[in-house]
């Protein structure tokens, strides 16, 4: 059936050029530019391959990238290759890009945990005197912090930072993301009041860098693991209270993947009892049972009051729609609200 | 596998030379490059190996029993039984869950409760594209443009890597001849091949990248928090990302295959230049407007029954163009605001006594402008996730000018200017830099590719955001 298709076997033209008077090459040198191009870029962007291989997961894969490109960063530097990147990163304003740092501020000891003597004085905030508002996390937090963005807008009292919403970063991978350096800069630069956090989503994992000289850290879950993740929200903690930031933290929701959901239990309940501990500083949104089915388990669709249904969660099972998004920027905004008065400057007017 | 990424890279290395070794032996290159089609797809989720083996068996079988049979009749049924199976596939993973929701809302509206359950079924990556292909494959047999090959060839023209997950929709008759004969390993044109993998991975890294996180995701994700000029700009970068995205997947795809020694057609032909909506669907996705004219717009009667039957089948291609986009409303009046756009250009040239005007530079600029601002209109349905957020994006438009944009920087707009300004080069400038390339001694070409891959690592982000089209 086939030789009707066949393209009719002409005699090659001798010319060897294309379009616009190009010269056509052979299938061997087709190769050996592509290989010898691409080891010689790997050469020149040694670094940042380097950087990339140590922000990988755990697993073989990480280990070879390691293996490959350690190496290669050492002859790249040895033989000047990897100037010419960082030149152009140092005029790109991003020096620091290829570096990796891994450190978690220790805490001294933590807060006092007593608890105050009544509710905490809610702080009025206006036009005049606006509420500075830091949004970050991972990517779970993109979606609401957008409608809380949106939520907020009509609202002048309150004055929010764009969206810190990082892909594939947590607090288990400083060397991913340093999240610590970056809220503890944040809180020093802009002063915000009012911080919202989300966190956990890419941290059900055993592996963790920038644990202590001398500590270790067993199995995701185990109590060496649960007491290192511990020091880490309570670090994030914290570094925003002793600011004199408020801290709504949201809690993980439940996912399509079972098992992912109790693996997000371990980290909610870390997030929970720490908040417990800081009474009137930092609150705990739980947002499990938003988005579980009438079965308790998960749901990507839901009814809303009118009996439309909605679809609440992406497609991947773990990430929000935007209808969950606002879901949980309404109960942010509730929490806000009770410990910030955002709202009694516009009836004096 | 992405493929500005490591892991493709390796891949590549391995599969190029191994592919050129197989080359001259037909029967020891299919299984291979089928082989690592397949390793490529199942890199994303193993699991839809399968689907994707089904679409090829499916399709052959049905080809073949189309070519087969002599009566009319029966080709007729194993046409439409093969449309069934590859539409209701696509069905079934795409838009089971929109026409669920849509069915419960709609009769929600009158207090009817319907008893379906929606079943959170995750899309399987390319499964438009290799539809699409699939469908024209049988078509094209059906109607005698083609005799069907066997299973091997068509398994390779299926599932070739280079344009499995997000095209060019090579049509039968492009791919299958070249996949059947061997490639001439003694003119390659890598010049070009490298041109257009730079350029790719340039558009997409650099300037695609740097827009959606620096203006469009913001803009697009809380609208009511930006200025006007924040969201005009927004809007256009957008347009740039939406383009930069596609347009250097497709560049990237068709240098692979031409390193692999095979041409793929033209996907983009500098889109934003075009002086009409017409214009624009033959410049943007043309391999999409290609298999909408000819396997939906014709067999629709096309312009051949009438004046208000060409606009309906205008408008219903275009709105089902805008739905095999992605399985939301959004996309639907995306689709509507385009048919629109063609059946007013096609009803303005059709009155009577209309002449066409020689083209003037200021009646060309002024055509191409408008065009342009009808494009980005209609992105705004396209990249809102609701009709809500687009509302909001177009309110906005109008409501908050004056207030400060700290998001319309230098870099955004230089992003936006190269965006645009690439498509306004004259045509000789990259035929010349590759004629100037290929004219390189070996050494220097590799040179010049590593330098270029320099500056494109160095310059974009960290990590790689997925291309735009992977999901639709």
């Amino acid at each position: 059936m086939e030789p009707a298709n066949h393209e009719p076997r002409r005699r090659r033209p001798r010319q060897r050029t294309g379009e616009g008077g190009r010269r056509l090459h052979s299938a061997g040198s087709a190769i050996v530019v592509s290989l010898v191009g691409l080891a010689l870029g790997v050469l020149l962007n040694a670094p940042g391959l380097h950087k990339s291989a140590t922000i990988q997961p755990q697993g073989w894969k990480r280990n070879v990238a390691l293996g490959v490109t350690g190496p290669l960063a050492s002859v790249s530097d040895t033989l000047l290759l990897d100037r010419p990147r960082r030149a152009l990163k140092a005029a790109l304003g991003r020096s620091h890009d290829d570096d990796v740092d891994t450190a978690v501020a220790t805490t001294s000891k933590p807060p006092p945990t007593r608890a105050p003597a009544g509710p905490p004085k809610r702080t009025k905030f206006t036009p005049q005197h606006k509420l500075g508002l830091y949004i970050a996390g991972d990517s779970l937090v993109i979606v609401p912090g957008e409608s809380l963005l949106r939520a907020t807008a009509g609202n002048r009292a309150i004055a929010p930072d764009p969206i810190d919403g990082r892909i594939a970063t947590g607090l288990e991978r400083p060397d991913v993301y340093n999240w610590f350096t970056r809220i503890e800069q944040v809180m020093r630069k802009d002063k915000p009041r009012a911080v919202v956090l989300m966190f956990g989503g890419n941290d059900d994992h055993n592996f963790m860098t920038g644990v202590p000289e001398g500590r270790e850290v067993g199995t995701f879950g185990s109590p060496s693991w649960r007491a290192e993740y511990r020091r880490r929200v309570a670090t994030v903690m914290d570094t925003i209270t002793r600011s004199g930031g408020y801290l709504v933290w949201i809690g993980l929701p439940i996912s399509r993947d079972s098992e992912q959901t109790l693996r997000f239990d371990v980290m909610n309940s870390i997030a929970q009892t720490e908040a417990a501990k800081r009474p009137g500083r930092v609150a705990y949104l739980d947002t499990y049972f938003f988005f579980a089915g009438d079965n308790g388990g998960y749901t990507q669709y839901v009814e809303d009051p009118t009996g439309k249904l909605v679809k609440m969660r992406a497609d991947d099972g773990i990430h929000f729609e935007r209808p969950a998004g606002d879901l949980i920027a309404a109960k942010v905004l509730d929490k806000l609200e009770e410990r910030y008065d955002l709202t009694s400057w516009r009836k004096r007017r | 596998m992405l493929f500005p990424t490591a892991t493709f890279a390796i891949f590549f290395m391995l599969v190029l030379p191994l592919s050129w070794l197989l080359q001259p032996r037909g029967e020891r290159w299919r299984p291979f490059i089928i082989a690592a089609s397949f390793v490529f797809y199942g890199a994303w989720d193993w699991r839809f190996c399968f689907l994707l083996a089904f679409s090829i068996v499916w399709n052959h079988l049905l080809a073949v029993g189309i070519h087969r049979s002599g009566a009319p009749r029966h080709r007729k049924v194993l046409l439409v039984t093969a449309l069934v199976g590859n539409l209701g596939l696509l069905g079934y993973f795409k838009y089971y869950d929109f026409f669920v929701t849509s069915t419960h809302n709609l009769f929600a509206l009158v207090g009817v409760d319907v008893p379906l359950e929606t079943r959170s079924i995750v899309l399987p990556v390319g499964i438009s594209f290799f539809t699409f292909m699939g469908i024209a494959y049988v078509v094209d047999v059906y109607r005698r443009d083609f005799v069907p090959v066997g299973l091997g060839t068509f398994a390779a023209y299926l599932s070739f890597f280079p344009h499995l997950v997000a095209g060019p929709i090579v049509r039968p008759g492009e791919l299958i001849p070249q996949l059947s004969t061997p490639r001439d390993p003694r003119y390659v044109d890598t010049s070009r091949a490298f041109f257009l993998i730079g350029t790719g991975l340039f558009m997409k890294v650099v300037i695609a990248n740097h827009l959606a996180t620096h203006i469009v995701d913001e803009v697009f994700g809380a609208p009511n928090q930006h200025s006007s000029l924040e969201v005009l700009v927004g809007i256009y970068a957008y347009a740039v990302q939406i383009y930069s995205d596609f347009f250097g997947y497709t560049n990237i795809a068709i240098g692979i295959a031409l390193l692999l020694g095979f041409a793929f057609p033209q996907n983009f032909d500098a889109p934003y230049s075009a002086t009409s909506i017409t214009d624009f669907w033959r410049r943007w996705h043309m391999t999409l407007s290609r298999w909408l004219r000819d396997y939906l717009y014709i067999p629709l009667g096309g312009n051949r029954k009438g004046t208000l039957v060409t606009y309906r089948n205008l408008m219903l291609t275009m709105l089902i163009g805008g739905l095999w986009h992605g399985a939301g409303w959004t996309f639907v009046v995306w689709g509507g605001i385009h048919g629109t756009a063609l059946v007013t250009e096609r009803w303005w040239r059709g009155r009577p006594g209309f002449v066409e005007r020689p083209w003037t530079t200021g009646r060309r600029a002024w055509h191409r402008f408008v065009t342009f601002q009808v494009v980005c209109f209609a992105w705004i349905f396209f990249r809102a996730d609701s009709f809500d957020d687009a509302w909001s994006i177009i309110h906005r438009l109008f409501t908050a000018w004056g207030e400060s944009s700290p998001l319309v920087t230098v870099g955004v707009l230089a992003a936006i200017a190269v965006g645009i300004g690439s498509q306004y080069l004259p045509r000789r400038l990259p035929l010349a830099l590759m004629a100037r390339f290929s004219r390189l001694p070996v050494p220097a070409q590799a040179t010049v590719l590593a330098v270029g891959l320099l500056v494109i690592h160095a310059m974009g982000p960290e990590g790689v955001a997925p291309f735009i089209y992977f999901r639709f």
